[in-house]
């Protein structure tokens, strides 16, 4: 084993042997390393992992309130979009009630007039029915009568005679 | 050892003192707390972890860069570690977990960053972390505090877990040395594992870098010597990529050692609900 | 054979011991890999196991290292 002044300075070659098994500088870094370890440790234990795990924990407590009052927020949004669709709803359903009731009632007045308009047409029709009628029926007795004068005048011009009434109405026919 | 001329690849592991301080007696045993580079630069590494700690964690909701750094070294052990492996009894024990975890990692990267300075036979940093002492304390300190918290928490039956279930009386007892063997190797394992990973990769990036200065010198002789500078520009290829290899060895040792001490506290938290 | 020729050999020798981590290495993370092709969503859940295992496996190959380094320097 190399002596404390010459390790630094001679070769290992010469003292031989790893380093890391020179027991002299054992008991010194074993005892900074406890020291070490607990004073790090303590830093940790007492300002670190707080800090950061708070901060994370902290963060993530944000994030879920945040995204949780953004739902409510949309669920309120929500309701209120549906409280808005049924009075549209509402509404419109209204306003197809009150249209279909103007139609409804105008159909009926229109229908009314129409009846009204039809009867007097039909009665206007009906009157000028009989006086055409009764036009024809006097045209058509008018006609009998110059048919048997017509067919007298031609059988006496044809025969030199003048037919009886009874002949005239068997020919007539 | 014979002639070791240029190439040692131990000296950067030579520990001299820098600050003398007499020896402190312990009843009869003489205590050294002389500064070494060692401990100096232990001591460096944990100022680094709270003067960084205490700049970056600032508390605000929305964080800057530095304290988004600072929660997502909290949040690898929080809700990567912690969580998952113990569940919400977990919680006491972050900050020792987080205190191993920030000084492993703080000296690791060190040691790797600045280890570039050590080729050249400066001394810009010491590797803490490759000295079996240090690492065997945290491995020491680790393990016999989760023992004693088993033994405070759930008194004389934490020695339960030696016992294997279904094994029969016999088979039990003889699990139970073996159990024993494999318990109480943890942290010979703990300590050597960050040991060897740190000395490995440093006596190597060490070679390559001797490699580079002494092929080159041998290549300035002229001839057929003159391929060595290949050979140096290899080696210094070489230790760029090795560079690059050990800062991810430093930080997945760093998490090792927090992944295994929360492993080892989950027996202890979650005793009996797992058996 | 001088001690100091045959504590070169057994550094020699020391260090095969780690081409067992070697191969469980690639075992572990060639088995990592293929899970994590079949099933890409549970892959990511499972890597703090994975450096578990590796560091687990990885302190087999270190003792060898180390017991190599101490006969090389010891």
């Amino acid at each position: 084993m190399a002596t404390e002044t010459s390790a630094s300075t001679e070769a290992p070659a010469a003292s031989g042997g790893l380093p890391q098994f020179d027991f002299q500088w054992w008991p010194g870094q074993i005892a900074w390393v406890l020291v070490i370890f607990v004073v790090l440790l303590a830093f940790m234990r007492l300002f670190a992992v707080p800090k950061l795990g708070g901060t994370i924990a902290a963060r993530e407590a944000k994030i879920s309130g945040d995204v949780a009052q953004a739902r409510a927020l949309k669920e309120e949004a929500d309701a209120q979009a549906e409280a808005a669709a049924a009075e549209r709803a509402q509404a419109r359903a209204a306003a197809q009630k009150l249209a279909g009731d103007a139609r409804k009632a105008a159909r009926a007045g229109i229908d009314q007039a129409l009846a009204v308009e039809e009867a007097r047409l039909a009665e206007a029709a009906a009157t000028a029915d009989a006086t055409i009628n009764a036009a024809r029926d006097r045209a058509m007795a008018n006609v009998a009568g110059i048919a048997r004068d017509t067919a007298s005048a031609i059988v006496a011009k044809l025969t030199g005679k003048a037919a009886s009434a009874a002949e005239l109405a068997q020919a007539k026919g | 050892m014979a002639q070791q001329p240029a190439i040692d690849p131990m000296h950067q592991f030579l520990i001299h003192k820098i600050v003398e301080i007499p020896p402190v007696n312990l009843g009869g045993f003489m205590l050294d707390l002389s500064i070494t580079n060692s401990i100096l630069t232990l001591i460096i590494g944990a100022g680094v972890v709270m003067a960084f700690l205490a700049l970056t964690a600032r508390g605000q909701i929305v964080p800057n860069r530095a304290q988004a750094a600072a929660e997502a070294l909290y949040g690898i052990i929080d809700t990567t570690l912690v969580t998952p492996i113990i569940g919400p009894g977990g919680r006491p024990y972050i900050p020792f977990i987080f205190t191993l975890f920030m000084l492993i990692l703080t000296l690791n990267l060190m040691s790797v960053v600045l280890a570039l300075g050590n080729i050249g036979g400066l001394e810009w940093t010491f590797t803490v972390t490759a000295q079996l002492a240090v690492t065997a304390t945290l491995a020491v300190i680790t393990f016999f505090s989760v023992f004693i918290l088993g033994f405070i928490k759930h008194g004389p039956k934490f020695l339960g877990i030696f016992w294997v279930p279904g094994m029969g009386v016999i088979g039990g007892i003889l699990m139970v040395f073996i159990e024993m063997i494999s318990y109480f190797v943890r942290p010979v394992t703990l300590a050597m594992r960050l040991f060897g990973n740190m000395l490995g990769g440093h006596v190597v990036m060490s070679l390559f870098g001797s490699f580079v200065v002494g092929l080159g010198i041998f290549a300035l002789s002229g001839g057929l010597a003159t391929l060595g500078w290949l050979g140096s520009g290899l080696s210094l290829t070489m230790i760029v990529a090795l560079t690059g290899l050990e800062l991810v060895v430093a930080i997945l040792q760093a998490f090792v050692f927090a992944a295994l001490t929360t492993v080892y506290l989950n027996e202890v938290v979650n005793f009996g609900h797992g058996h | 054979m001088d001690v100091l020729s045959a504590k070169m050999i057994g550094s020699g020798l020391a260090a095969i011991g780690m081409a067992g981590a070697g191969v469980g290495l690639g075992v572990l993370f060639g088995n990592y890999l293929q899970a994590a092709i079949r099933n890409p969503s549970a892959a990511a859940s499972q890597q703090t196991m994975l450096f578990l295992g590796m560091a687990l496996t990885e302190t087999m190959g270190l003792f060898a290292f180390v017991v190599s380094l101490l006969l090389r320097f010891g």
